[in-house]
């Protein structure tokens, strides 16, 4: 037995399995922040929820009225990631990807090439260091601090801001994957407690 | 040498906006209309790039949208170019066709 949820897309209730309704959360998120500094935020995620629902509603079987991740995957990878328009500012977070060594570093966790969620990678390419090295460091740390560093990863991954995907890179791993939508997850719940 | 396919990138980029105008500027549409007369060409587009690039060219003051009743399902936003987009649109055509005399001129 699977846990349903209930949640509104456009003002509209639709009844998610609980992965996809995570998946779903995590697109919107990452959709969201991708759109930050844009006037028309909320409009176009309003525009975009019901693109995803026409499209989870399309492949709905006759009677089924349950959204799985079998229908609800397709549905994102037919809406697509956000893409914002040149305009200025809002472009430059595409930059460093393609830009490489001429854009400054920022620390970001990197999930694609992941074990984790990216942190050692993330921390590796900022200080410029072997990931190989960085992660022994915190293998090495994890016994030393007696499992603290658990806690230490654990509080990195919640702060420090996932890179953009690149899509010229292989697709992250299944636990990287699961830790960014989590993250995701995590964070959008805080936004909407401290936003009221 | 660098891969071609990133020069063309940033060029069909800028290039989108121009046919999303004169998509809109043909008849008024609703977003998978636009997307299904992209698709299939090298413009072949989604809406999480589309909806943004839209509400810009709303700013813009270049499309604006009414809301019509659907039978299938709720209202839906048709855009049509404004008398600005129009304007906007025929320089673009002019200067496309413009540009395209000159790399021909040019020739190799």
């Amino acid at each position: 037995m699977k846990r349903v949820i209930t949640a509104s897309l456009n003002r509209n209730a639709y009844q998610f399995e609980e992965d996809a309704y995570a998946r779903l959360e995590a697109w919107l998120a990452e959709a969201s922040a991708r759109l930050a500094g844009d006037p028309d935020r909320t409009e176009i995620l309003a525009d975009l929820e019901q693109a995803i629902a026409d499209q989870c509603t399309q492949r709905l079987r006759p009677h089924q009225q349950v959204v799985t991740l079998e229908e609800l995957q397709p549905a994102l990878d037919h809406v697509g990631r956000v893409e914002t328009p040149d305009v200025g500012a809002a472009a430059a977070p595409e930059a460093p990807a393609s830009a490489g060594a001429a854009a400054p570093l920022k620390l970001e966790q990197i999930s694609q090439g992941a074990w984790i969620s990216g942190v050692c990678l993330g921390l590796a390419r900022y200080s410029g260091l072997d990931p190989t090295l960085v992660r022994a460091l915190a293998v090495v740390l994890l016994f030393i601090t007696g499992g603290g560093m658990i806690l230490l990863y654990a509080v990195m991954m919640l702060m420090i801001p996932f890179a953009p995907l690149d899509a010229s890179l292989p697709a992250p791993g299944t636990l990287p994957t699961k830790c960014r939508e989590a993250t995701l997850y995590l964070r959008a719940k805080f936004a909407t407690l401290t936003t009221g | 040498m660098t891969d071609p396919e990133s020069k063309l990138t940033p060029l069909r980029k800028g290039l989108l906006e121009f046919l999303v105008l004169k998509i809109v500027g043909r008849e008024s549409v609703y977003v998978p209309d636009i997307l299904r007369r992209l698709a299939g060409t090298e413009f072949a587009t989604q809406e999480g790039t589309l909806y943004p690039l839209l509400s810009k060219l709303r700013r813009e003051d270049l499309v604006h949208y009414e809301w019509r009743e659907s039978e299938t399902g709720p209202p839906r936003k048709y855009y049509r170019l404004t008398a600005a987009g129009e304007a906007q649109l025929a320089v673009l055509d002019e200067y496309w066709t413009r540009i395209n005399h000159t790399i021909a001129a040019i020739g190799r």
